[in-house]
Parts: structure tokens; C-alpha cells; sequence
């Protein structure tokens, strides 16, 4: 699904990345950790095809050379990325908003759009399977949301687009013990065969929950080591000074 | 270039010789100073004088009140009407109220306004007004629908001045929600010059929504004074884009203890449209509350001004006004000037302003198209989330989605 070889990325003159190297399945769950600043976010930014950074390398996503995308053209190709801080939008109704990111989603993918009200029964749906209260989704977008509310409603959006691959930027941070276990129940209940999931944390806690199929540590812009679930538990005990 | 005007008092039909005395005396006085020009204070950043120059090779007030266009209606939610042309009474309808409630007439010219003579444009108003309305709500009455002032203009009203002078008076407790509509389909360049004179009773409630719904050559001019007594509450939503030049200028005297008003805006302006908002809101009387929200997107080579004072007494304790402009400034020769000004004689008030301009927001935009929406609509979506914001307290839903369809519409260049 995914193949990143060798991929090297700048910011304001700095490297971030340092030819990293990453191969993604359907069906696979990864998990990137790694201290501060090792290069996370960058990664999930560059991804989702956010502007600013200067890229070396290939990055491919389903035989397509990613930076041939537009950033609207990888979400409605299936990429996804749950924000680390998702943004406060006031004056634009969650509802709104939803539903006219769905739909631009769906006309991409040659569907119809939905109607106000088939769009209505849908999200009231998705909303409750993450136990968010409805009047939420008539308030302006995240505006006097808490962190944990911010958190569940990127899960409600990863859920309504069905992307192939989505990317949780610390999607822990913030959330209490519920909130946690909530949106964990919501990954798991739409993870399946087809699709794929990159889970950026600093804890080894959202895997006790998400159980990855690769942990990755990621470590001054490069992964430099690769393991199974169980890599996470000793990270936890020793920390990542030993690694680099 | 006094001498392009072509106003004559013998055009407006029924006058008293002592009626078109009083009118030349304004006249005339109007004629010493002309148009406003940037020199003046008030008038900084519209230039009046020089704007018209250019639009207008001449300007006479030889205005013909007949309907001779078929008139558009609102279909979303069901209202009362008054229907002007060109600023004069054509029919009215308050077929959703009681009988005897509610009073209606010519607006009466001989009766005193009291206006700050030092405004020309009041002056030349004083004489040359004829049309508008007198409405009066009776005590402790609250109408059942809104009322929409539907304003419409003929075809005929090329280098013409429209003047006209309405009067809003809501006794003791009693309420309404009146939409002003203009609906210009002209396409012709005119002047509409207005005084509108608003007086709220005890406890009254006026709800005064300014719509404008089509694009138009029109230079408008509009000066709203509010007059409010005790627990009384003045709430005013601006709609208005489109417009060649557009000044709105609000004066609000919060005369009795608790009596409020709140004013927002929101204007969406394209190519070289040019729209102020001033306003002055005097706190003449203890807790008093005033709130203004005023918001500009400027597009192309648009200008927006926002001038605001707020003036507080010495006896006006307990005092709580704010004020807040926000422009976003999309184009680079796009202008947005503010001028805020707070005057204070009270020493245990609450007053802030703040005034703000700058770009969309580059991380919304960015958000939203990781949600697969295209940098185009994101960042409509964005302009249009801005200028909402001002509906949020608007309690009326049906009125409110109407004014969402209209935000909508103006975004879309109508």
C-alpha cells in the first residue's frame, strides 16, 4: 500500500528525515515511536502533503508517486491523518463541515452525494459507535471542544471517510483512561483486511489497546529499530537512550 | 462642481410655501459646504465628493416613485411588508397581526430631527426628502411575524438622488424584528441618501436586520438613530455586500438605566466596492451594555472602513462596552482602515476594542483539505465560517438560516 524508500526531508534549511525507509500492507497496523523531535509528525505532515517541506527519495502509495497529489486528492484517495492538535474553525458548523468533506470525498470516488438527511442518519450513527453526544456535531468545528472531544472527533472523521490508510498522530495525548480506550474500541472496529493503520505515540499505552503487527523506533530522522508488539513493553522499561 | 447638481425644492410635490422655505434655508446651507470631502474628520476614508465625481456626471432629484418592475418576495418565512419604491410607500400588509396594533403612514416631513447639522448629507436629506414611513408599535404589543421593508427602484434612476426620512417607534414592551431588503436590479448609478429614527420605550425589543441581496451602481447612504429608555434592547445585523459605495452610520443613545444594543456586521466586499460603518454609541445612563462585532473579507481592490466611538457620561457608571473589527484581507490591493475610539468620563466602566486584519488562516485550509476538500471551497468555507460568526447569537432560526443562505450568496459573488 504504502513504500517509502530512502525519503530525506528539510524544513527552513534543517533535516528532519534522513532516509527513512518504510514498507506498509493492507491489513498491517505500525507503530512509530520515538523521543521528541525525532521526525514523527514530519513524517504524518509530508504524508498528508502538508506544504513547507523540502523531500528527497519515493514515496509510493498504491503505485502512485505521492507528491504527484494534491493534499484534498491523498484524502480522497484513502489517506488519512488524524491531527496531533486538531484545528479550532469557528463559525463553521461540525455538521457542515462533515458533510461537505464526505462529499467531496464521495464525488471524487465517482459516488453521489449524500442528501442533508441520509447524511444526518449516518454521522448520528458513527457518532454514537464513539459515544459523542449529537449536539456536539451542531457546534462550530472543535470550538470549546476539550482535548479528548477534539481526539474522538478525528476518529469520527477517519470513520466517515473509510480511508485505506490512516495516520494517528499521537492521538493518545490528552485523553484519559475512557476517552482512550473509546477511541481505541473505534480503530479497531473499522481495522480490517483491506486497510492500513501508521500510529505515532510516545506511549506504549494506546498499543496496549491497538495491538500494532510492527513497532518502529524512530530516532534523529531515521527508524533504527524494527519489532514486533513486543519492542513497545521493553521501550517502556529502558527508554530510548540506548537505542541510537 | 456645485454646479453639475440640478436640485430643485419645486420638484417634490405638496409643500407649504413656509415647508419649502425651511427646505431651500437647508439647501442652501447644504450648498457652502457640498458633499463631504476626506478633510473632514467623519469622512476620512470615503472621500464622498471625490467617489461621486467620478460616478456621476450629474445629479438631480427628479425622482419618479412609480413601481415599473415586477417585485421579488421572500418565500422563506412568512412576515409582514411595507414595499418602498425609490423610498415611497407602494402597500403595506400586516395581515399576520392584531387590528389597531400597529400604525402606519407617510412619514410626516415637517417633524424635527435633530440631527448634527455639522452632517451635509442631513442637510440635504432635510431638503429634499419625500417618501419613506412612520411605524408604530403599540404598547406592550409583540408582533407575531417579522416585518420586511422591501426597498426596490426603478429603471429610470440614472445620476438621480433618492432622499428619504423613515420613523421606527416601539412603545413600552412591546417588539419586533424588521428586515430592511434592498433589491437593486437597476444596474444604474443613483444615490440613496436616508435617515432612519428609531425610539425604543421601556423594555421595547427591536431586531433590525439591513439585507442587501443584489449587486448595484447604487451609492447608498444611511444614518440610523436610536434613542433607548429604560431595559430596552436595539440588536442590529448588517448584511451587505455587493454594493458600489455603501456608508452606514449608527448612532445609539442609551438614554435609560439597562437599556442595550448590539451591532454586527458582516460584509464581503469584490472589485472596487468600498463600504464603512461608523458608529457611535453614547452611554448617557448607568448599566448600559453595548456590543459590536463588525467583520470584513476583502477581495480584489476593495476598500472597508470601520470607524467606532463609544462615548461614555459621567453618569454612566457600571458601563459595559465592547467593540471588536476583524478584516480579512485577501488581495494585496485590498484596504481595510479602523479607527476605533473609546471617550470616557465614568470611572467604573468596562470598556474593550480590538481591531484586527490578516490572511486565511494557511493550517485551516490545510486541515480541511487533508479532509479531501479542494483549496478553492476550503477556503470559501473558511470566509463564510468568518462572517457567520456574527449569527451565532441570533436566536430566530428561521431567520438565521435565511441570513446563512444570504452570507452564502454574497461569498458567491451573488
Amino acid at each position: 500500500m504504502l513504500t517509502i524508500k530512502n525519503l530525506t526531508a528539510t524544513i527552513n534549511e534543517k533535516l528532519i528525515l534522513k532516509g527513512l525507509n518504510l514498507e506498509i500492507k493492507p491489513g498491517e497496523v505500525h507503530a512509530i515511536m520515538g523521543p521528541n523531535g525525532s521526525g514523527k509528525s514530519t513524517l504524518a505532515n509530508i504524508l498528508s502533503g502538508k506544504n513547507g517541506y523540502k523531500t528527497e527519495g519515493e514515496i509510493k502509495y498504491e503505485g502512485i508517486n505521492l507528491n504527484d497529489l494534491k493534499i484534498e486528492e491523498r484524502a480522497q484517495k484513502g489517506i488519512f491523518l488524524a491531527f496531533q492538535y486538531p484545528l479550532e474553525i469557528p463559525g463553521v458548523n461540525t455538521n457542515i463541515f462533515l458533510k461537505t468533506s464526505l462529499n467531496s470525498v464521495r464525488k471524487a470516488r465517482g459516488e453521489e452525494a449524500l442528501d442533508t438527511l441520509t447524511f444526518l442518519k449516518l454521522i448520528k450513527e458513527k457518532a454514537k459507535e464513539l459515544n459523542i453526544d449529537e449536539n456536539f456535531l451542531t457546534r462550530q468545528l472543535n470550538v470549546g471542544f476539550s482535548g479528548g472531544e477534539k481526539k474522538k472527533n478525528e476518529i469520527l472523521q477517519m470513520k466517515l471517510l473509510e480511508p485505506k490508510l490512516s495516520i494517528l498522530d499521537e492521538t493518545d495525548s490528552g485523553l484519559d483512561i475512557d476517552a482512550l480506550r473509546i477511541v481505541a474500541d473505534g480503530v479497531n472496529s473499522y481495522k480490517n483486511k483491506e486497510n492500513a493503520f501508521l500510529i505515532i505515540t510516545h506511549y506504549q499505552r494506546l498499543l496496549d489497546y491497538i495491538k500494532p503487527d510492527y513497532i518502529h523506533v524512530l530516532s534523529a530522522g531515521n527508524i533504527v529499530k524494527t519489532g514486533n508488539a513486543d519492542l513497545g513493553k521493553q521501550l517502556e522499561k529502558t527508554g530510548y537512550a540506548n537505542l541510537s | 462642481m456645485k454646479h453639475s447638481y440640478d436640485f430643485n425644492i419645486d420638484k417634490i410635490k405638496n409643500l407649504s410655501l413656509e415647508e419649502k422655505i425651511l427646505r431651500q434655508k437647508d439647501l442652501d446651507l447644504f450648498y457652502k459646504s457640498g458633499f463631504p470631502t476626506k478633510q473632514i474628520e467623519d469622512w476620512k476614508f470615503t472621500d464622498l465628493d471625490l467617489i461621486l465625481n467620478k460616478n456621476f456626471d450629474s445629479i438631480s432629484n427628479d425622482v419618479n416613485f412609480e413601481k415599473d418592475n415586477e417585485l421579488e418576495t421572500i418565500k422563506n418565512f412568512e412576515h409582514n411588508y411595507i414595499f418602498l419604491t425609490n423610498g415611497k410607500i407602494i402597500s403595506t400588509n400586516f395581515i399576520y397581526e392584531e387590528k389597531n396594533k400597529i400604525l402606519i403612514s407617510e412619514y410626516d416631513h415637517k417633524e424635527k430631527n435633530n440631527l448634527d447639522s455639522n452632517n451635509t448629507l442631513a442637510l440635504l436629506n432635510n431638503a429634499l426628502s419625500s417618501g419613506g414611513f412612520s411605524l408604530e408599535v403599540t404598547k406592550n404589543y409583540k408582533l407575531k411575524k417579522p416585518l420586511v421593508v422591501y426597498n426596490y427602484f426603478s429603471k429610470d434612476l440614472k445620476n438621480k438622488i433618492i432622499n428619504n426620512k423613515n420613523s421606527i417607534k416601539l412603545n413600552e414592551g412591546s417588539e419586533l424584528t424588521l428586515i430592511d431588503y434592498s433589491n437593486d436590479n437597476t444596474q444604474s448609478n443613483f444615490i440613496k441618501n436616508t435617515i432612519d429614527v428609531i425610539s425604543l420605550k421601556k423594555n421595547a425589543i427591536l431586531k433590525n436586520i439591513l439585507i442587501q441581496n443584489s449587486k448595484s451602481n447604487g451609492h447608498f447612504y444611511k444614518y440610523i438613530k436610536g434613542s433607548l429608555e429604560d431595559n430596552s434592547n436595539y440588536e442590529n445585523y448588517i448584511l451587505s455586500s455587493g454594493l458600489k459605495l455603501n456608508k452606514i452610520e449608527i448612532e445609539i443613545n442609551l438614554n435609560k438605566d439597562n437599556s442595550r444594543c448590539s451591532i454586527y456586521a458582516a460584509l464581503n466586499l469584490l472589485e472596487d466596492q468600498h463600504q464603512e460603518i461608523k458608529t457611535r454609541i453614547n452611554h448617557n445612563s448607568p448599566n448600559c451594555k453595548s456590543y459590536q462585532k463588525i467583520k470584513n473579507v476583502l477581495n480584489d481592490k476593495s476598500k472597508g472602513v470601520y470607524q467606532g466611538k463609544i462615548f461614555v457620561e459621567k453618569i454612566a457608571q457600571k458601563t459595559d462596552a465592547y467593540q471588536l473589527s476583524k478584516a480579512l484581507i485577501l488581495h494585496d490591493e485590498a484596504e481595510f482602515d479602523a479607527k476605533p475610539e473609546l471617550e470616557i468620563y465614568a470611572d467604573d466602566v468596562k470598556c474593550s476594542h480590538g481591531s484586527t486584519s490578516g490572511n486565511i488562516d494557511s493550517d485551516a485550509v490545510y486541515y480541511l483539505m487533508t479532509r479531501g476538500i479542494p483549496k478553492k471551497e476550503a477556503e470559501k468555507i473558511l470566509i463564510n465560517g468568518f462572517l457567520n460568526e456574527i449569527l451565532e447569537n441570533l436566536a430566530d432560526s428561521e431567520i438565521k438560516i435565511f441570513l446563512e443562505k444570504i452570507l452564502e450568496r454574497q461569498i458567491n459573488g451573488y
